[in-house]
């Protein structure tokens, strides 16, 4: 029954009469594109700023713990949840987090679901997570969800403290978008922010060739964080931390 | 929810006596304009990236059935599980089973407006599982039963005070308070015990992406992230028009709707699924659904004109701007959809027969159009569902004119294309037509007319027409 409702909605949709499709225009044009290193780590900054987020800058991996003692410090932090992503797993909070009197728990440290999910939502103060790629267009952070970028440690304590090495920043979405989804099908996208179109072209070839069976998986889910959890629900008075983090500090490592 | 669409005038005039209404409206669409403007100019060249977001929908709506298929074809393959329904009956029906089969006491939702038009909260409410709405504005307009205001807020203009009353009785409020900011708080406390321990959440859907299967939700307070991340069961629900071919065109129609909604560069969280959770993964749902609802769609699709409003990105720019929706507010449009966005959905949904003066309530200024991301023409198609109403149309259920209007128009038609008879028609009537003239001007009608004059005069007729004086003329030159 269930498939003669789906054939039965796409049968009617395919005897509609058809228009031609319509030519689509070229790529408009995104400034960001011709930013250097240093001025897409500005924009960056501006545009988190703007939403609100903290933006701290530091050379290296020594300096970012020094940051994050004097971060837990101010806000004072006993106890936070940590990813085990790349940016942060390398750093050995648990170790840190002993020398500076903080417990540091990681959601590999819990048997099950449902222990992990009493602590992220009521004991830890903060959670501390990697960035996977960061945006400059908009002051955005990308994080893939995996076995090590658990997705409540950004979402449910109400401070959330994210490191981020500045080579992971790029100029616009569509080039994270394609390190995150460019596997599609074996042929792959064109790369470069081409005169769209031609983008529609190799999902439908992959589709004819059956290659979307071989393609890699792709992550269960991939966020977007643009600032601080926020509404304007009640007459239109802003108030952040709605049901996310109230503050987001980011470190930029580099 | 009740559709009180048939009683468009009644509501207006109500909305219209509100004094808070009336000072909301004032203050909020033009500062949300004004944001909306400002965000724009962060393009370097704003038509362009209004006219691709328009060239990506109209391209998505002409390739509808095959991007559903692979969409389809996608989803499963990563690992969703994917419905049909072809109405909000069977859509309900589907998302209830889901949540009986589980035994789950209670649903957090994200914001839906699909679930609005389907009443799906009453559905599983009369099954024994209470839904919860957690955007903080439609979580206010659950609890007191209201429709939308506003697509975007949907309770932003309900006075602080009542809002604090409705927590003191249903949030857990302990001191009554007048702050926004508190209230909020209280909200937080309230909605986050449910996150805490939801076992099955439920979403709408931004945009699905035929070329991956993915779907995503654009948001500002993190309640969609948390109904995705905390539950071991996830149900997305979609209008079967939201697919776009590739990932890059979500994106860039999310950069158009974040920057026409709410005048940001990028909602807070915008968060993109391909699938449930991987094995290895702690949280997120071990199983995701996603219920394709036509729900009239693929009878609007058959009208090539009409099936333009299903580019709608729901970004609510329209409302706005719009005069009318400036002194009503969104109460009087009677459903899910309001502003110039309800006046073009809600009669294709509902049918031309119970929408009778939403697509009449314009003054077809075409702010509405101008503003629109996706290049719907509102104007053009308001008037296209009048003369469909007119001329009758059994697919759009139009409602006849009475009787006397039609045959009126009848013999009006007839005559004005007889220029004999309309020339002598003009002479007979035009004594007793410029009787109550005053100044040129004419102020008041009678019988059926007289509702027109009641905001406008219409200029007398000229005692001599052109033609008449064209011949004048020549006949004393020669």
């Amino acid at each position: 029954m269930e498939q003669s409702v789906r054939d039965e909605i796409l049968s009617k949709l395919k005897a509609a009469a058809q228009k031609e499709i319509p030519p689509r225009p070229s790529m408009p044009p995104l400034h960001e594109l011709s930013l250097s290193r240093e001025e897409l780590i500005a924009t960056f900054t501006k545009n988190l700023v703007e939403e609100t987020g903290i933006v701290h800058r530091v050379k290296n991996n020594q300096e970012a713990l020094e940051k994050l003692t004097e971060v837990a410090k101010t806000e004072g932090l006993k106890k936070v949840m940590v990813t085990t992503d790349d940016v942060v797993a390398p750093l050995d909070l648990p170790a840190w987090g002993k020398k500076n009197g903080v417990e540091v728990m990681t959601p590999r440290d819990f048997p099950d679901r449902h222990s992990y999910r009493n602590a992220v939502f009521d004991e830890a103060e903060a959670g501390i997570t990697g960035a996977d790629f960061a945006v400059a267009e908009s002051g955005t952070l990308g994080l893939v969800h995996n076995k090590d970028q658990a997705r409540l440690v950004s979402l449910a304590p109400i401070l959330h403290i994210a490191l981020v090495p500045v080579d992971r920043i790029y100029p616009v979405y569509e080039q994270v978008i394609e390190k995150v989804f460019g596997n599609v099908g074996a042929t792959g996208w064109s790369p470069e922010i081409g005169p769209a179109g031609s983008s529609t072209e190799p999902s439908t070839r992959a589709l004819a060739e059956g290659l979307a069976e071989v393609r890699s998986p792709l992550p269960s889910q991939f966020v977007f964080i643009t600032g601080p959890s926020m509404t304007g629900d009640i007459q239109g008075a802003l108030f952040k931390g709605m049901h996310g983090p109230r503050k987001v500090i980011v470190i930029l490592v580099g | 929810m009740d559709i009180k669409t048939e009683r468009f005038t009644e509501l207006a005039k109500i909305e219209l006596q509100n004094a808070h209404t009336r000072l909301f409206l004032k203050l909020m669409p033009p500062v949300l304009t004004a944001k909306r403007d400002a965000a724009l100019t962060t393009f370097p060249d704003i038509a362009a990236a209004q006219a691709y977001g328009a060239s990506i929908r109209a391209e998505a709506i002409a390739r509808l059935p095959e991007l559903l298929e692979e969409f389809e074809k996608n989803a499963t393959a990563n690992g969703a599980k994917v419905f049909w329904a072809r109405d909000d009956t069977e859509a309900n029906e589907i998302i209830k089973n889901l949540a009986v089969e589980r035994g789950v006491k209670y649903v957090t939702k994200g914001k839906s407006m699909v679930t609005e038009e389907t009443s799906l909260n009453e559905v599983l409410s009369h099954a024994g599982v209470e839904a919860w709405e957690t955007d903080l504005g439609e979580f206010i307009a659950q609890q007191l039963h209201r429709p939308p205001f506003h697509i975007v807020g949907p309770a932003i203009n309900v006075p602080v005070q009542e809002v604090c009353d409705l927590f003191m009785e249903k949030a857990g409020l302990k001191e009554p308070t007048l702050d926004p900011v508190q209230l909020g708080y209280c909200a937080r406390l309230f909605l986050r015990d449910k996150f805490h321990h939801v076992q099955m959440g439920i979403t709408g859907v931004n945009v699905a992406v035929a070329e991956t299967g993915t779907i995503i939700n654009v948001e500002n307070e993190g309640n969609i992230r948390f109904t995705k991340s905390s539950p071991v069961t996830q149900v997305s629900v979609m209008s079967l028009e939201k697919v776009v071919p590739t990932m890059k065109d979500a994106l860039h129609l999310i950069r158009l709707l974040c920057r026409n909604c709410t005048g940001q560069r990028l909602s807070a969280y915008i968060s993109m699924d391909s699938g449930p959770k991987k094995k290895d993964e702690i949280d997120g749902p071990e199983e995701l659904f996603i219920v394709i609802v036509d729900n009239g769609r693929s009878k609007i699709y058959q009208d090539l004109k009409a099936r333009d409003a299903l580019r709608c990105i729901r970004c609510a720019a329209c409302l706005n701007i719009c005069p009318v929706y400036r002194q009503i507010g969104g109460y009087a449009y009677g459903w899910a959809y309001s502003g110039p966005m309800g006046q073009i959905l809600n009669p294709l949904l509902l049918g031309l027969d119970r929408t009778q003066e939403l697509y009449r309530a314009s003054t077809l200024c075409g702010a509405c159009k101008s503003v629109c991301p996706v290049g719907i023409d509102h104007p053009n198609l308001f008037l296209y569902y009048r003369a469909k109403d007119v001329l009758g149309d059994p697919n759009f259920k139009s409602k006849d004119r009475p009787w006397a209007e039609r045959q009126f128009f009848k013999m009006w038609s007839w005559a004005a294309s007889r220029p004999w008879l309309w020339n002598w028609g003009v002479r007979m009537v035009r004594p007793y037509f410029n009787k109550d003239a005053n100044d040129g001007v004419i102020s008041k009608g009678q019988g059926p007319f007289e509702g027109w004059f009641r905001n406008r005069d219409m200029p007398a007729m000229a005692w001599r027409t052109f033609h008449e004086r064209w011949k004048e003329k020549l006949r004393s030159k020669g």
